[in-house]
């Protein structure tokens, strides 16, 4: 197992470098260059400012040079071991101890690193709120309409999910905004952000005080996440249920379910026991991809919520070329997509005796 | 077996429910110390309310006779406004004001930030020595009480209030001055822009603790408001970051100025809160105390998240476009709850199409006047403004607003003529030689252009396509370029483009020389279309250096009629601002400057029953 480990570990090291090398190579293709971004703030600058600046940026990162060496510069600030640069951009000695650069973000004038800092917990919250809750429902309701095939639920709910599956993201999150954001209709939730102005005054918990309930932080962070987590949530689900459903309606149908079954054990000993733990495996599959998926197609919720995560941050970016924070991320969103194949991986083997890796 | 296991299980679900319980109860005591803070901090803003009563009080001179100052119960020029304002009826101070921006601010620093948003709230932060006079456009004293120009116009001195204090208590003195000057014409900090305009500054020095003496190293026409609109910084605040300027420039929070509000920590404001937040400066030095007790702007990027926000009630202004501001003046619920503002400012920006002259070091076929001003014969700016634009906006005639005193009035506006058009281009020169409905030129060339605008606005879209149209009634084709930002203002640098279709900003004054100089015509120069004039390049210098305005007006005039002539840009609108603005705020009005929401000192105040934001 730990040599199979270590193995994927060190495989995901030549991927990653592809992965770099290819969006480096498409920053480097791109119109409108990173000179012109930044510069932007010099619309009257003399020209000798401009080309102090010019100077200042070429000799930090290396713009004057080609852009595989530009790409070497950069791999070597980003990786843990490797030369030590200085402020002047100069090579010094070799040190397996530098630690890791992401570079200084160009139109936030920020190190890579902090912005993601700042970023990643949102996202994360998002998704952590969003994942669980979509397996939990979809294998619900994938168990339920397996069990009563047929029934005016089974179709009731596959009709649903395949409605579901079908709206785009964006025009849900705008009718959801329109109706249940909107004192027009039914007020019920906020427009905006994950968490309103006064709750950060608030205590956390909520309580009653003179002037009646106070929602409190907790509550009120819930109540804004509680949109933009349907948005995010209602399309995975839909899927997973329709995937649950015919997985475990396979294995309702098999020989070992019907042995189960013959020597006398409960039908839900059966159904959770032995069928449920068997039609695991696609939904593992699944979860594998989702990890990222998630951090990248929150970029449509965040937009229409107005939350600042990883994908507004990532379409930023892009849009302002700016090359050390879009390969940062991409650095990230890579990582994670080969740790979360790892960790499906991972998983066959608790679900499944028969998968071992040794 | 099966009993065993469950013993177990048992034990480890009571120590779970435990240590969830000690969670909880640790999250009540936490609880609990925030609800003594937050009562603590109620009593000090109350303490606060009745310290700014106390001086407002003595400011008014009721309690003069026990103080020594006289003069101290006069309210200045620059707050009269603000203290009519505070005589209506149903004035309070109380509430927020909340705004929405519909992008991310990426820093608030002075001199570092470069978009109008993050000077908008540095406005509320930041004073100048001398404001404008909303009324009569005049300059009235701000933390200066007078000022002298001598009568080669190369020095101006200012006296100063002695009263006046940055919002962390220490007093503002002429030294702020000086070395707010002196900051920002230190290189190692990242201020070009600024920089730039200040360049004709030869040196600010302190004359006493409240006189400041600007002197210039030449006469320039705009020296006054360069000197008194310098935003003053405070020395023991910005002081340390002359040692270490990077840390300076690259800071996204670092504000702290004398102005009515302030950050509540003025070092350590990040873009990833969002929502910028200013507080009351309880130390106010000011005539008038300012009426809310925060300005908050919220970012809401999406815009129909932003409408329904307004709607809801969550922020108080919305701004529309004309097709959006049409439709929603007729809806009921919308209606009921705002104001509506169709106003043009004195200083709004014109929109314009550039037609590049010289490409690659060859002159291009816009090099021609005649072909330049046979585009604007065919650009139909009526029609645009009637269907793109439905109305909300008035033809451009040249950079100056036509309210302005730069204007010559005699000018009209060039009128869709598609006939002069024709005759202006075969008279350069271009014919339809093949019989195609496409012009060509001698050498047989199709007259085909492309027209690069940003990609992002769809009133540009619309309106370019419309200009598709006009063009080929006269067999000029036009391409369609749409643009994202960064690759258009690459282009822009390279002047690599046939033309271009942008905006320019104005103030009450503009200055033509970035824009249309010759000497600006230079790699990345604002004269990006390489227009070159000497007589206009003449009158340019000169109304820069004559500060007579009863002298530099005819040289505006004159310029303006060149430029008239020579069509660089075919001029095309000013748009109009559409607003709405909730009902609860009141005593908006419009003034010389635009509509007196937000401008400071601020005159709009919720009353007391409408109010419905604590502390």
């Amino acid at each position: 197992m730990l040599t199979y480990l270590l193995r994927r570990l060190l495989l995901m090291i030549p991927t990653l470098l592809g992965i770099t090398i290819v969006v480096f190579s498409v920053m480097a293709a791109s119109p409108g260059g990173i000179s012109a971004q930044t510069l932007v703030g010099g619309m009257d600058m003399k020209p000798q400012e401009k080309q102090a600046l010019l100077d200042y940026y070429n000799k930090r990162y290396g713009l004057d040079q080609p852009p595989p060496m530009q790409y070497l510069r950069w791999l070597n600030n980003v990786s843990p071991i490797g030369f030590v640069t200085d402020e002047q951009g100069q090579r010094g000695a070799f040190s397996f101890s530098k630690g890791m650069d992401l570079g200084t973000s160009f139109q936030y004038g920020r190190p890579v690193g902090d912005i993601l800092a700042e970023r990643i917990p949102i996202t994360l919250l998002l998704n952590l709120v969003t994942i669980p809750l979509t397996y939990l429902l979809a294998i619900m309701i994938g168990m339920k309409s397996a069990t009563q095939r047929g029934s005016s639920f089974d179709v009731g709910a596959s009709l649903s999910m395949l409605a579901l599956w079908s709206i785009p993201t964006m025009l849900a999150g705008v009718l959801l905004l329109g109706f249940f954001a909107n004192v027009q209709h039914f007020q019920w939730f906020p427009t905006a952000g994950i968490s309103s102005r006064e709750a950060l005054d608030m205590p956390f918990l909520p309580h009653w005080d003179d002037n009646g309930f106070v929602r409190g932080f907790l509550l009120d962070r819930i109540w804004h996440l509680i949109l933009p987590v349907i948005c995010l949530s209602y399309g995975s689900f839909a899927a997973l249920a329709k995937l649950t459903r015919t997985s475990i309606l396979e294995n309702l149908h098999a020989d070992y379910a019907r042995t189960a079954r013959a020597k006398g054990l409960a039908e839900d000993e059966v159904l959770w026991k032995h069928v449920f733990r068997n039609s695991l495996l696609p939904l593992i599959t699944v979860s594998a991809g989702l990890l990222p998926s998630l951090l990248a197609g929150s970029l449509i919720v965040e937009n229409i919520f107005s939350i600042n995560g990883m994908g507004q941050l990532a379409v930023e970016a892009v849009k302002g070329r700016d090359r050390e924070l879009v390969l940062s991320i991409t650095w990230v969103s890579g990582f994670l997509t080969l740790i979360g194949y790892l960790i499906a991986d991972f998983c066959y083997t608790l679900a499944d005796p028969r998968v071992s890796y040794d | 077996m099966q009993k065993q296991s469950n013993s177990r299980d048992w034990v480890l679900y009571s120590l779970l429910s435990l240590s969830i319980l000690l969670l909880v109860l640790a999250m009540y005591q936490i609880d609990r110390q925030w609800l003594k803070l937050t009562e603590m901090q109620s009593t000090m803003s109350e303490q606060a309310k009745a310290v700014r009563e106390l001086r407002s009080l003595i400011g008014s001179g009721v309690l003069t006779a026990a103080t020594s100052g006289e003069q101290r119960g006069e309210v200045a020029p620059a707050f009269q406004r603000a203290h009519a304002a505070s005589k209506l009826p149903d004035y309070a101070q109380g509430d927020w004001s909340v705004e929405a921006l519909g992008s991310n601010l990426k820093t608030i620093t002075p001199l570092v930030s470069a978009d109008a948003n993050a000077a908008n709230v540095q406005s509320y932060v930041l004073e100048s020595l001398i404001t404008r006079n909303p009324d009569t456009l005049g300059w009235e004293g701000l933390i200066a009480k007078s000022w002298q120009v001598s009568d080669d116009g190369l020095t101006i001195t200012f006296q100063l209030r002695d009263d006046v204090s940055f919002s962390d208590g220490k007093p503002l003195t002429a030294n702020d001055v000086v070395f707010t000057f002196n900051f920002i014409m230190t290189d190692a900090i990242q201020a070009p822009r600024d920089r730039a305009y200040l360049e004709k500054i030869k040196q600010v020095t302190a004359d006493s603790k409240y006189q400041v003496t600007f002197s210039f190293k030449e006469p320039y026409f705009e020296a006054l408001s360069l000197a008194g609109g310098m935003a003053i910084m405070a020395e023991h605040f910005y002081a340390p970051y002359l040692q270490e300027p990077q840390k300076f420039n690259e800071s996204k929070g670092l504000l702290l100025g004398s102005g009515p509000y302030k950050l509540a920590d003025p070092k350590n404001w990040t873009p990833d809160q969002g929502n910028v937040e200013l507080v009351r400066n309880d130390h106010y030095w000011g005539d008038v105390q300012p009426p809310y007790n925060r300005i908050l702007w919220k970012v809401i990027q999406n815009d129909s998240a932003r409408l329904t926000t307004y709607r809801n009630g969550d922020i108080d202004a919305y701004s529309a476009r004309p097709v959006e501001y049409r439709q929603l003046k007729q809806d009921a619920q919308i209606q009921a709850k705002s104001h509506n503002f169709e106003y043009m400012p004195p200083v709004v920006g014109y929109s314009y199409i550039g037609w590049n002259q010289q490409r690659a070091g060859k002159p291009t076929r816009f090099a021609d006047p005649r072909v330049r001003q046979a585009m604007t014969y065919l650009t139909d700016v009526d029609r645009i403004i009637k269907d793109v634009f439905l109305g909300y906006a008035e033809p451009a005639i040249s950079p100056f607003g036509h309210a302005g005193k730069q204007h010559d009035s005699s000018l009209l506006p060039y009128r869709y003529d598609l006939d002069k058009a024709k005759a202006l281009l075969k008279a350069a020169g271009y014919e339809d030689r093949n019989g195609d409905g496409v012009l060509e030129d001698k050498s047989g060339q199709p007259f085909e252009f492309k027209l690069t605008y940003f990609q992002a606005n769809e009133d540009t879209s619309r309106m370019v396509l419309l200009l598709k149209d006009l063009y080929a009634k006269a067999g000029v084709k036009l391409v369609p370029f749409p643009q994202e930002w960064p690759v258009m203002l690459e282009n822009l640098d390279k002047k690599d483009f046939d033309a271009i279709t942008l905006g320019w900003t104005s103030s009450i004054e503009t200055d033509l020389y970035q824009a249309f100089h010759s000497s600006q015509a230079i790699s990345k120069g604002d004269n990006f279309v390489g227009y070159r004039n000497p007589a206009l390049d003449k009158l340019i210098d000169e109304a820069r250096r004559t500060v007579d305005e009863a002298k530099r007006m005819p040289l505006w005039q004159q310029a303006e009629r060149i430029l008239y002539q020579d069509q660089p840009y075919t001029f095309l609108m000013r748009r109009q601002s559409l607003l709405f603005i909730d009902q609860r705020i009141h005593n908006l009005q419009m003034t010389k400057l635009g509509l007196n929401y937000g401008a400071l000192p601020l005159e709009s105040y919720v009353p007391l029953a409408q109010q419905k934001y604590g502390q």
